[in-house]
């Protein structure tokens, strides 16, 4: 009985999509988290009588056909790069990008890691670095006996140093920007890597030639929006419920043929 | 006498069938842009008729599956707020250049490729109905995609440019569509501009599957097959206690 493994595939499809929905729910408080959301796509059809195909020689075709389907896949995981909502923390050393582009973060690794997560601090030596003390490229250091730290919405870095009327510029911060957003490869821990989906990363000043500009003391809240997940999650378990009735419907057909008496 | 159990399980056949169909729309329950299908049923019209003209024998009739109608109702539209996210309003579909030719959707779940041309998820190029592409400036802003399907970005001087067209297109028969899977069609007739149709931006066409209606043909198939069984159960019954009974006679 087909009905059993499409039944089959379209529970192992919600699965996923419950999957997806929790990863998104657990990163609500996520900074730059961005949302993802699992689509669906149906599988082969069986032509069991192919449309268009000749019914009689006096060449009538039939009208319609029949396709069996059978059943459902994922297309792709897609991450939807929406900007999520700016959050006040007031923290010098927190960034965030309003409109399109990437902080560059130098990994162990040697790799160039790309993040909209802009919660940076500095380390030991004054230099601008992530959670994870990794190095903002291009490097910013800033210099001891700094009072106040400004970066512009250009991503100009100025220090004031106590002695000193005007600021000192220490640093201009770089963006970098991919055609296909979506199709970064991400790594866990907020950062990202570029693929050959994304297409080359292109760098260039915040707030020029269509990158977006920086907000310093705010951080750019995940785009997850509650409700909507919510919403997903129900439609995601009443559809696994009525798929796992078909597998019940199949199951007491099947049960109906055993008992028949010989 | 066998006629009855042969015309319960021609019975049983198409039965099993409706529940793949069945099983198939509530799988793609959340495939968007999917439509739901339906198994329509005949009297077989080769079924033999009674014996000898006059004969107080009816012919028999067998049930047969003839084709699967399709419902291209418009599906339930949902806002999603992505950018590339676009749904049509009204008749008509996308067409998406594969290398396998043009193939048609009403999933219009798009993104862009390394290339920023505007792609399905699978990269296969949106194109309008006269065979063009969209191609994004990544200079300038994110689109915007009109009622009309007009695709258009402001650049960094704030004037708007147009970058492309979507389109949506429809058939004169839509039941010669095929379905190809990956929410795809194909069609041998060549498509007309729905010019009428509104393109919908930031919006997902849901499936047109409905949940109450799946679930009570679902109970309606498997009573059905029940009876049908408790019939060809009841038919066996009779003959065996006629050749009993029979056998006793004489």
């Amino acid at each position: 009985m087909r009905a059993l493994r499409i039944a089959a595939t379209g529970m192992a499809a919600q699965q996923l999509n419950v999957e997806t929905i929790s990863n998104n729910i657990a990163n609500m408080n996520t900074v730059g988290f961005k949302k993802q959301r699992a689509e669906f796509q149906d599988l082969l059809y069986q032509n069991l009588s192919r449309p268009g195909a000749q019914s009689s020689d006096a060449g009538t075709v039939v009208p319609t056909g029949i396709q069996l389907g059978s059943g459902v896949k994922t297309g792709s995981i897609y991450r939807i790069t929406e900007q999520g909502t700016m959050t006040k923390t007031d923290n010098k050393f927190d960034l965030a990008i309003n409109g399109r582009g990437y902080f560059q973060i130098q990994l162990p690794s040697g790799d160039t890691g790309y993040t909209r997560a802009g919660n940076f601090s500095v380390n030991d030596q004054g230099q601008l670095c992530t959670v994870d003390g990794y190095l903002v490229q291009p490097q910013i250091t800033i210099p001891q006996g700094s009072t106040d730290v400004t970066i512009s919405k250009s991503g100009q870095v100025q220090a004031s140093i106590s002695g000193q009327t005007t600021p000192q510029i220490v640093g201009q911060l770089q963006l970098a920007s991919f055609y296909n957003e979506a199709g970064l490869d991400a790594i866990g821990d907020n950062y990202f890597l570029q693929s050959g989906a994304s297409g080359a990363a292109q760098t260039g000043a915040p707030n020029l030639n269509g990158m977006g500009g920086l907000l310093q003391g705010y951080t750019e809240a995940s785009n997850v929006d509650a409700v909507t997940e919510i919403t997903s999650l129900i439609v995601a378990q009443r559809a696994y419920e009525m798929n796992s009735k078909v597998v019940n419907a199949a199951d007491q057909m099947l049960s109906a043929t055993s008992q028949l008496k010989t | 006498m066998d006629n009855t159990l042969y015309v319960g399980l021609s019975r049983q056949m198409t039965l099993r069938r409706q529940l793949d169909i069945a099983a198939n729309n509530m799988a793609n329950v959340d495939t968007a842009g999917f439509k739901v299908e339906k198994l329509m049923l005949q009297t077989d019209p080769l079924s033999p008729s009674g014996v000898g003209a006059g004969s107080l024998l009816g012919p028999v009739k067998y049930v047969i599956d003839d084709g699967v109608a399709r419902d291209f109702g418009q599906g339930g539209l949902e806002r999603t707020g992505a950018t590339y996210d676009v749904a049509i309003e009204g008749d008509g579909f996308f067409t998406v250049q594969t290398k396998d030719g043009p193939r048609f959707t009403r999933d219009g779940r798009f993104t862009v490729d390394a290339q920023n041309r505007l792609v399905t998820k699978a990269g296969d190029p949106v194109v309008d109905a006269s065979g063009s592409g969209v191609t994004l400036d990544p200079q300038s802003s994110p689109p915007a995609i009109g009622k009309d399907g007009a695709v258009t970005q402001t650049d960094i001087h704030g004037q708007v440019n147009k970058v492309g067209k979507l389109s949506a297109v429809r058939f004169a028969n839509l039941s010669g569509l095929k379905k190809e899977g990956d929410n795809l069609y194909s069609s041998p007739e060549t498509p007309v501009a729905a010019n009428d149709a509104n393109i919908r931006q930031g919006m997902v066409e849901r499936s047109n599957v409905s949940p109450m209606l799946e679930i009570t043909s679902l109970i309606d198939i498997t009573r059905a097959y029940e009876r049908i069984t408790q019939m060809m159960a009841s038919n066996q019954d009779l003959s065996k206690s006629a050749v009993e009974r029979l056998g006793r006679a004489a």
